[in-house]
């Protein structure tokens, strides 16, 4: 008898040693993955970005927003103008133009991933430039001359060409994780309904510290974003003229980015043959920029 | 030496005047293009390390870098034990000061320029106030909050004069845009500057539009009395840091790959360094790995001297420097070859007079030693013609004006180059040609020398 009740006890204790491992191993695994996403305004996107979003409820009212509201709406602009659920390609016409450089025309090739917040670009045109890339990957960016065989270190703040459009343009949106929202109103832009969102950055990784956001109600899609300085000036303004609907995305095909020092320079970025297709993990690598810029 | 010797070698040089005009005019032609090259050198060598002096804001450069919250380092710290310890740390430090400078662009109306902005404590400095030569306006204006001085170029760019205002667009320390504007107090010649084109505004103002705070900086400058000391007090301020545990490494921006920089202006540009550069892996517990983040507000340091922000530049004067080598010793060699030849020639003329100088007493080392010292007195006075040309020929160059803003403006001193010979590389010169000469002399010298008087006064008989 007390045999048997001991040799329970030892099954017992070997049973609760075992879910308690599990669970532990559980909690481990967790943490690690935690610890591994990176920071907020990095790789990584906040536990139920994608989730959270899809069923939420806005107010009909569009008065009747509030904070939160308007950044579940930011974020419903992240998703559906980003491909979190795949890869994306895309052919990139950019025109720019500037008092003192004149015009110039661009074209690159472009393939995203946009859950991990990596893209490779490769200039077409001009034959200039032809075989300039730049990928970024792992929270960093990098910018491939082909002349010289040589990567330099580039950040998403940074201008791309001299022009009015910055490397963030070129990136997933995430707006709604590296902003907060600061003040609400509604209006119209032309013939729209508006909710306008003044916004503040909450991190240092965006090359924008205050931004306005023009977002349409019905199609809760962005129409214009102001972007200010520190001391809040408008330095920029992007306007998002046109859409097209893949699957369940909404992709601002055509972007124009006006100067706000300097309203003469603008530039206008057109997505054209945008594609889905997954893509292999090689595209994502220096290596593979290197190849290819040949 | 006998005193004999030298009379009869000097008599022998004036005996035949065209020969030594023409011997000698070659080895002076040497010596003068090689005091030229010398001094030309000299003289970009220390406009440049003027110029870059001017560049950075001193003679020995601290940057500090600060992780942020995303583990990338930006250009920034605000630790006082770093400039107490720099100032501790030499007694021939002129001034310490604070430095704050960004890449900016300058709008006026519809045109815009790319620029260095710098942050100067202009209470303290006393550099700039020495080396810019104002065009326009006073240091007194500058003392007035959010003013500008500005490079004559810029401003006639722009169509500029003092009391204009203008937009500054920059990045602050951590990357994002800012707006600004500043009114133009002061216009400086640049020319005068070596071609830069930095625009100063006070310390405090800068500071602010970088979004830092007020006990932040960017960079110290040290000015020292004498910029040859420069490498011996960034020595000693590393020692200073690293024993009380900072972590520093030395070398200009241009060593290292994420901080990338490929020139003077560059170099000290503050840069958002997205991976930690080789200099400072270990820093903070990173172990290596080139995308590794440092712990938020671990701070770096990096200390460089004028001379290392020189680095290309004067790295070039090193090779003009070697070429000009090699030109002069082949003008020696072809030189002494027509010594040579010349001295086998002189030899055959005087046989039957060295066989008389022998049946009258003379030795072979007397005869040796008069035709040896005329290849000294000829080397020796036609290097001393040779340098004294250059003094007049390299001041006058001197005196050219040449574009300050071209590819050589760094090695310029107010858009002309220096002539700066030493006296040594006179004396150098001055050595190598005769020690060239007595060489090319030898040989017939001593064929001279072995000369038997009787068959000498025979044959000539």
């Amino acid at each position: 008898m007390a045999n048997s009740r001991s040799m329970n006890m030892k099954l017992l204790n070997a049973r609760l040693t075992s879910k308690l491992s599990i669970v532990l191993f559980g909690l481990v695994l967790v943490f690690s993955a935690k610890a591994q996403s990176g920071p907020m305004g990095g790789i990584g996107l906040p536990p139920g970005f994608l989730e959270q979003n899809k069923d939420y409820k806005f107010p009909d009212d569009i008065t009747k927003y509030t904070a939160n509201d308007f950044l579940m709406l930011v974020r419903r602009t992240d998703i559906r103008s980003s491909f979190y659920n795949s890869d994306m390609s895309a052919t990139i016409s950019m025109v720019t133009v500037s008092p003192d450089r004149g015009t110039k025309t661009f074209k690159q090739q472009i393939f995203r991933r946009d859950k991990d917040d990596a893209f490779l670009m490769i200039t077409l045109e001009p034959e200039s430039r032809k075989g300039q890339g730049m990928l970024r990957v792992d929270n960093n960016m990098w910018r491939y001359d082909p002349t010289s065989r040589k990567f330099t270190h580039t950040t998403i703040k940074d201008t791309y060409e001299n022009s009015t459009v910055t490397n963030n343009d070129f990136r997933r949106w995430q707006r709604s994780i590296d902003y907060s929202v600061e003040k609400l109103s509604s209006g119209t832009l032309g013939n729209y309904n508006v909710i306008i969102g003044e916004l503040k950055a909450n991190n240092d990784e965006v090359p924008f510290p205050y931004i306005k956001m023009y977002i349409e109600a019905d199609r809760k899609i962005v129409l214009k974003v102001e972007e200010y300085s520190l001391s809040m000036k408008l330095l920029r303004t992007s306007y998002y003229t046109q859409y097209v609907q893949i699957g369940d995305s909404f992709v601002p095909t055509v972007q124009i980015f006006q100067d706000g020092l300097i309203p003469e320079k603008r530039s206008q970025t057109t997505y054209t043959d945008i594609s889905t297709k997954p893509l292999p993990d090689y595209y994502f690598t220096k290596e593979y920029l290197e190849r290819v810029s040949q | 030496m006998r005193l004999i010797h030298l009379k009869l070698a000097a008599r022998n040089v004036r005996r035949q005047p065209h020969r030594t005009i023409a011997l000698g005019g070659a080895m002076a032609f040497s010596a003068l293009v090689m005091a030229l090259i010398l001094g030309f050198v000299n003289g970009m060598d220390l406009a440049i390390q003027n110029n870059v002096t001017l560049y950075s804001g001193g003679h020995v450069l601290v940057s500090g870098y600060t992780a942020s919250r995303s583990g990338r380092l930006q250009n920034r710290f605000t630790d006082d034990t770093v400039v107490k310890i720099v100032e501790s740390t030499k007694t021939d430090i002129l001034t310490v000061s604070p430095i704050a400078q960004s890449r900016a662009t300058v709008v006026f109306g519809t045109r815009e320029i790319q620029l260095m902005l710098r942050g100067v404590d202009w209470s303290r400095d006393q550099l700039y106030h020495e080396s810019l030569i104002l065009t326009e306006g006073d240091w007194e204006g500058l003392e007035d909050s959010r003013t500008m001085l500005m490079s004559a170029q810029t401003a006639n760019r722009f169509g500029l004069a003092a009391g204009d205002r203008v937009i500054v667009r920059l990045s602050t320390a951590s990357g994002q845009q800012n707006v600004t504007d500043y009114k133009v107090a002061a216009i400086y010649d640049d020319g005068a500057a070596g071609g830069m084109n930095t625009a100063f505004v006070a310390f405090g103002d800068l500071a602010a539009d970088l979004n830092m705070k007020s006990d932040e900086q960017q960079q110290i400058a040290v000015f020292l009395k004498n910029s040859a000391a420069a490498e011996e007090a960034a020595q000693a301020i590393t020692a200073g840091l690293s024993a009380q545990g900072f972590t520093v490494s030395r070398g200009s921006a241009s060593n290292e790959g994420a901080l990338g920089a490929a020139t003077p202006q560059d170099a000290a540009t503050p840069q958002d360094a997205s991976i930690i550069p080789d200099a400072f892996q270990g820093a903070g517990g990173v172990q290596g790995g080139a995308n590794r983040r440092l712990a938020l507000g671990t701070a770096v340091y990096r200390i460089s001297t004028v001379q290392e922000l020189a680095g290309e530049i004067g790295a070039a004067l090193g090779s003009i420097r070697w070429i000009g080598y090699a030109v002069f010793a082949l003008m020696l060699l072809v030189s002494a070859t027509g010594i040579s030849n010349s001295y086998h020639m002189v030899l055959l003329e005087r046989t039957k007079e060295i066989g008389m100088l022998r049946c009258i007493g003379y030795k072979k080392k007397d005869v040796f030693s008069s035709f040896i010292w005329e290849g000294i007195l000829l080397a020796g006075g036609a290097a001393l013609v040779g340098i004294v040309l250059a003094l007049p020929i390299g001041f006058g160059i001197g005196l050219i004006p040449f574009d300050p803003h071209g590819d050589f403006g760094a090695a310029l001193i107010q858009g002309h180059l220096r002539f700066a010979p030493t006296l040594g590389q006179f004396l150098l010169i001055l050595v190598f040609v005769t020690t060239v000469a007595i060489a090319a002399v030898f040989v017939p010298a001593r064929r001279a020398a072995d000369v038997v008087p009787v068959e000498a006064l025979r044959k000539t008989a």
